[in-house]
């Protein structure tokens, strides 16, 4: 998968560089407007990811002109301007999905993921979890072909987790995949407990989760 | 009152006393003229009698008799000339009675007592009264009708003259002041006047109106700017915290960056919620003509669902079918309803309820009730639970106290009314009145 990642902020687009790297991603950076189109005139990409608020022109304008160089690529919107009419603008021109600054490097990962199975159809959606599979675009889990029910947020963290897989994940970090910007302080927090436990019950008649570590009042994390 | 009503009044009312005390005035004033050229024109007569008796002789007029008179045939005027004992008395002007040829008659009376070869005489020269005011009355007729006709001209001078010189000012108050909303986005022209106090109001207004706008763009500036300046940082060191956070780091380690990306996550939170606020509060949303209000609680409901049930609460919602709420940006609806149910799980007690209900008034507002069970607010906190940072101290969880502002900042964004009814250990009710 080949991303451009077109950010003014060099820190900020070299950890976006890091993180995706190491998630298998070959990125390209652009520091500016006039950089991405050069880099989008020569290089196919599967991915771009778009900062609104470059120095040398109107992101959405940057956007108009990328998607008709590259029509295939999907597109993730990055601001940090409060505007949310950029959202719907952002939307409107085609950008496939849209992340407000300060955003997560697990939740872009996540949302690159979606958009990817998205886009190529259901095939290598199921993702095996020690003995349990987890179907990521039918959204269920299985034991043996037997059916676990898992309510809608616990499936959105058991994916979230799976996804970044042996990493600590905080509370907040899940509780804002989970409720996004509505998603307030730690009293959210205290319902990823709840679920968690949730997932535990469901899953344990079937098979032993160890996998599923707590960090001490703090996290939790997949560890396979 | 206007200031035009104010004038049109008092022109009125001035210009109908001057003609009250003219009435009242006249016939006094016109008998006191009469009266004085009477006088006047009797003293000119004396000297001319006077003269006449020194030119010929005062024995031409008597021709041996002791007195003399001569009267017209109406004995309107007459004059008399006598002999006068020693103790005569001095000149006067009176009114007095006289009989003339058996009639008697109110005259205008000069007495004068002169000398003339040693003899005293003494000279009288009378005029009836009626003789002096019969011109009275028609020329108080003909005074008061020009008087009257004056007064109505000026009055509707004055009165189309003050609406013109007024006009401009009203122009002000209409398209300056009336019905403009905050913070005055369009500019309009200077109103045409040539009086100067006009000039400088519009002027100043003009003036104050373009400062606010300025002042609002400043914030608005700000806002975007201290969004970008606020929150890339703050992404920044968030993205390095998550790249530090891998498994190759010491458990330890992992510890403490968790708990510093827990207190960034704090301060992103509180620097989100200021924002949305201050965008809340600078008219930065659209609205849309109509959000059914029954299909965003159920929303809402859902994505808390699992709240309920970890809790064991029960949620009913009645809410019909149809009912819409107006002019309104949906996200900042949902936002506004999320947080109130969100609060009334938070703050319920186990195995608890939660109602929302809403119903057209008569006046055809619609009215969103949120309905708890749970420990609810003393009497005293009520007034305190919208201001930003104010914590709640009613659980033992750590809350940054800005869910409630920014469900009031959306409410004074749409002029919704809240109501707040609560009860400490039988629950709260939240009302809004759209």
């Amino acid at each position: 998968m080949n991303v451009l990642i077109v950010e003014d902020e060099r820190s900020m687009a070299l950890e976006m560089e890091a993180f995706l790297k190491k998630a298998f991603y070959l990125c390209d950076l652009a520091y500016s407007a006039r950089q991405a189109k050069e880099l989008l005139e020569n290089h196919p990409y599967n991915f771009i990811l778009l900062d609104l608020g470059l120095p040398d022109g109107d992101g959405l304008e940057v956007l108009k002109q990328a998607k008709k160089i590259c029509p295939d690529a999907s597109y993730i919107i990055l601001t940090a301007r409060g505007d949310l009419d950029d959202r719907i603008k952002g939307l409107d021109l085609g950008a496939d999905d849209y992340l407000a600054k300060p955003f997560s490097l697990l939740e872009l990962q996540s949302r690159m993921q979606a958009i990817a199975r998205r886009k190529s159809g259901l095939n290598d959606a199921v993702v095996s979890l020690e003995g349990f599979s987890v179907d990521l675009s039918r959204r269920l889990v299985f034991f043996d072909k037997e059916e676990i029910e898992l309510s809608r947020k616990e499936f959105d963290l058991l994916s979230y987790m799976l996804l970044h897989k042996n990493r600590p994940l905080t509370r907040l970090q899940l509780s804002e995949h989970i409720w996004g910007a509505f998603s307030e302080d730690d009293y959210d927090s205290n319902y990823i407990d709840v679920h968690i436990k949730n997932i535990r019950k469901k899953m344990t008649p079937h098979a032993p989760v160890e996998w599923l570590q707590t960090i001490r009042g703090i996290g939790y994390k997949i560890k396979i | 009152m206007k200031l035009l009503s104010k004038l049109t009044l008092y022109i009125t009312l001035s210009k109908t006393v001057i003609v009250i005390l003219f009435i009242v005035l006249l016939p006094g004033l016109v008998k006191d003229v009469a009266f004085r050229y009477t006088n006047y024109s009797l003293e000119e007569q004396k000297k001319k009698v006077i003269d006449v008796i020194n030119k010929n002789g005062i024995d031409y007029y008597f021709q041996g008799d002791s007195s003399y008179g001569s009267y017209t045939m109406l004995k309107e005027e007459y004059i008399s000339l006598d002999r006068s004992g020693s103790n005569a008395p001095a000149d006067t002007i009176e009114t007095s009675r006289r009989i003339v040829e058996n009639d008697t008659l109110t005259y205008r009376v000069l007495s004068h007592v002169f000398i003339y070869g040693n003899k005293k005489y003494v000279l009288e020269i009378g005029k009836t009264i009626a003789a002096i005011s019969q011109y009275n009355r028609p020329l108080q007729k003909v005074a008061l009708y020009v008087l009257t006709g004056l007064i109505v001209f000026t009055l509707l001078v004055d009165l189309i003259f003050t609406r013109l010189l007024l006009r401009p000012l009203g122009v002000i108050i209409g398209t300056k002041l009336l019905n403009r909303k905050f913070p005055f986005k369009e500019e309009l022209p200077a109103v045409n006047t040539s009086t100067t106090d006009f000039r400088f109001l519009d002027d100043s207004l003009i003036g104050l109106m373009s400062k606010i706008r300025e002042a609002f763009e400043k914030e608005r500036e700000f806002t975007s700017n201290a969004s970008h300046e606020l929150m890339t940082p703050i992404g920044i060191l968030q993205n390095k915290m998550e790249n530090l956070l891998d498994n190759d780091l010491p458990e330890a380690l992992q510890e403490k960056v968790m708990t510093m990306m827990h207190t960034l996550g704090r301060l992103k939170k509180i620097v989100r919620s200021l924002l949305l606020i201050s965008q809340i509060e600078n008219d930065q949303f659209a609205k849309s003509p109509a959000v059914n209000i029954g299909l965003l609680v159920e929303e809402v409901v859902k994505d808390l669902e699992d709240r309920f049930e970890a809790r064991g609460i029960r949620v009913k919602v009645d809410i019909e079918k149809d009912a819409a709420i107006h002019n309104v940006n949906r996200d900042l609806l949902f936002q506004l309803v999320y947080n109130l149910v969100n609060n009334a799980v938070r703050y319920n007690k186990e195995n608890g309820e939660v109602l929302i209900g809403g119903q057209y008034k008569p006046d055809a507002s619609y009215i969103l009730q949120i309905k708890d069970s749970g420990i609810g607010i003393p009497g005293k906190d009520i007034a305190g639970i919208f201001d930003r940072f104010k914590k709640s101290t009613r659980t033992g969880e750590e809350s940054y106290g800005l869910g409630l502002s920014i469900v009031k900042s959306i409410a004074l964004y749409h002029n919704w009314e809240i109501k707040v009814v609560s009860e400490p250990g039988i629950g709260t009710i939240f009302s809004i009145v759209f």
